[in-house]
């Protein structure tokens, strides 16, 4: 299978959320250096199945594959899977602070599932992030830095959630970067209620704190 | 100059391989898709004055920046960066004819049938495959090669570097690695030059360490030395990492694309020297003829018509233009204005012309027109709805009549 194919399985024409399916990780799909033997498997999610969640869109933040598996595990219960990685590849032979390649394998072992899948029109979004994204901290000033946050104009704006009922967010993942914060706290003020679940427990609804001074974008 | 557009039944083909084999690898900003249904024509006539303008106005610029360089008693009113400041004093042996100079100037048609030029992009100008494969895939795509033809920015710029680094010389392309809106820039770049024979790195502006007036990579896996460094990272930003390793940077002959010496006219204070430019026979008639009145913020006070824009400003941010503001943003900006004036100027609002899209629609153009050593080299375009063409705005591939 071809990139634009790959992404084209990840973004099928013409349905909602998948303009925001970044092509960062399909575009160097060929560029991986790496020998990856990668093995998706069946994890379990917090369960989003509670009415309350009718019209909650899903953020999973967890490392790596890992994020892939579980936005997968969401899309076999009907939600959209969308790939927000951005991080690139670094110039060969070098040290890196993130392994987005390993994410990039992971969505090509994900088209099996993606490409099985029916999703309806109105199918709500779950939005897969690397936490490891955030991993800024280099051993050596030598090391090759491709850590990547997530802005806020990488994602739908709150009033496109509002316009497509959408009143809540829900994080799924082991904590909430600060990258991530700034954009929730955006949504809050915009009256979109942020909801966060660790590990498989019950997601509980949480008040963003206001980004310290010189972080707010 | 007019809109044609993409035909609908090839727009998605046409994106995606914009995407996938021209580097637009940032195809949507929050809500909006950034990659136009549409190509910008310019008319053969258009593109004889716009080149004649734009190799003027170059010409100015570059005589003016050397000669700041050989007098930088006269920097104050840039309101530079105090780091960077610090270090200029260093250029004590730039020799143009050793380096590639890269700009691009931000050309607007006028509803008075002239042209504007809102800011030079002096230090980091983006938009290389725009400016290259994106005409040529409109082109194509259109199938109107028998009526138009296209610039291609890639090759101008290779041929430039080609000129200044030895056959197969290490190129570092020195960038923000944690961005990939930069990277999309020079992996572009990149690949043009690897197909061209240079080794190519990819790395990060402290990955680079100046000593005894060379360049060597540090990057893991990659030392050794450098024959130019392509940078892409902001002087005010690349000031900020490690300035031990820049010390020697401002005085190397290395070449480099683009040399400090662009940040003179990098601050869009830059007009507020043309006065002692011109006493010491600098002209800047062009400039004049096509940049609205610029003042000082303290002496635009009680004037009409005047927008603010930050010096340091990049891609339409951060620009006092009260419609175009979404939410509080224009309350913010006149704020940091009345607190840090000297980080700002007033510029005497232009009437743009705007473009017609097929319905109707309205489209406010800002066409971007590369020079490289003093040549026009490419245009790029960016079309949006609102008054100000900001990163929300689309790109747009530039054709060019090719008249009878």
């Amino acid at each position: 299978m071809t990139d634009k194919e790959i992404y084209r399985i990840w973004a099928p024409l013409g349905k909602r959320w998948s303009e925001w399916v970044r092509p960062v990780p399909f575009v160097e799909i060929h560029e991986h250096s790496k020998a990856y033997s990668l093995t998706l498997h069946d994890v379990p999610v917090p369960d989003l199945s509670e009415d309350k969640f009718k019209d909650a869109a899903i953020i999973v933040d967890l490392p790596g594959a890992e994020s892939v598996e579980a936005g997968l595990a969401y899309a076999r219960l009907g939600y959209r899977p969308i790939p927000l990685f951005n991080g690139t590849i670094e110039q060969s032979g070098a040290r890196t602070t993130v392994d987005n390649q390993s994410v990039g394998m992971a969505l090509v072992e994900g088209v099996k599932v993606v490409r099985e899948l029916d999703l309806k029109e109105e199918a709500l979004p779950v939005f897969m992030l690397d936490s490891n994204r955030l991993h800024r901290h280099r051993i050596d000033v030598t090391v090759f830095d491709n850590s990547w946050d997530i802005y806020a104009h990488d994602m739908p704006s709150a009033d496109y959630f509002i316009k497509n009922n959408i009143h809540k967010i829900v994080v799924v993942g082991d904590f909430i970067g600060r990258d991530l914060r700034k954009i929730l706290y955006g949504f809050q003020k915009k009256k979109l209620e942020i909801w966060f679940a660790k590990d498989d427990n019950e997601p509980k609804k949480i008040k963003v704190r206001k980004p310290l001074w010189g972080e707010v974008e | 100059m007019k809109l044609i557009p993409i035909p609908k039944d090839k727009y998605d083909e046409y994106k995606l391989t914009l995407m996938f084999d021209c580097y637009k690898w940032d195809p949507q900003y929050l809500d909006h898709n950034t990659v136009a249904p549409y190509a910008v024509v310019v008319t053969k006539e258009e593109h004889k004055e716009l080149v004649k303008l734009i190799e003027a106005i170059d010409a100015e610029t570059t005589a003016a920046e050397e000669y700041i360089n050989q007098h930088q008693e006269l920097i104050k009113p840039l309101a530079l960066p105090k780091r960077i400041r610090r270090e200029l004093h260093k250029i004590t042996n730039y020799e143009r004819d050793k380096h590639v100079r890269l700009k691009r100037y931000d050309f607007h048609p006028t509803v008075e049938g002239k042209w504007a030029v809102s800011e030079v992009n002096s230090d980091v100008p983006g938009g290389y495959a725009e400016g290259s494969l994106m005409p040529k895939l409109a082109l194509d795509t259109i199938g109107a090669g028998d009526k138009y033809w296209c610039m291609n920015f890639g090759e101008v710029m290779v041929k430039a570097i080609s000129g200044k680094v030895r056959p197969g010389g290490r190129i570092m392309l020195v960038h923000c690695t944690s961005y990939s809106d930069d990277r999309q820039v020079m992996q572009f770049l990149g690949d043009r030059l690897k197909e061209a024979g240079f080794e190519v790195l990819y790395g990060a502006a402290d990955h680079v360490k100046y000593e005894n007036g060379k360049a060597y990579s540090i990057l893991d896996g990659n030392e050794g030395e450098l024959d130019m460094v392509y940078r892409y990272t902001p002087l005010e930003w690349m000031i900020e990492m490690r300035r031990k390793y820049y010390k020697d940077y401002y005085g190397s002959t290395v070449p480099t694309c683009n040399h400090p010496i662009a940040m003179y006219a990098q601050t869009k204070r830059f007009p507020l020297l043309w006065d002692e430019l011109e006493r010491n026979g600098i002209s800047m008639a062009t400039w004049r003829e096509l940049l609205p009145e610029t003042l000082e913020v303290k002496d635009a006070k009680g004037k009409e018509g005047y927008i603010y824009k930050p010096a340091c400003g990049r891609v339409g941010d951060g620009i006092s233009i009260k419609e175009a503001c979404i939410g509080n943003e224009y309350k913010e900006i006149m704020k940091d204005v009345k607190w840090h004036p000297k980080k700002y100027l007033a510029q005497k609002r232009f009437n743009p012309q705007p473009l017609e899209g097929e319905n109707g629609e309205k489209y406010n153009v800002c066409l971007g027109c590369y020079t490289i050593d003093g040549k026009h080299a490419a245009y790029y375009a960016r079309i949006s709805k609102s008054m100000r063409i900001d990163s929300s705005a689309a790109d747009t591939p530039v054709l060019i009549e090719k008249g009878e």
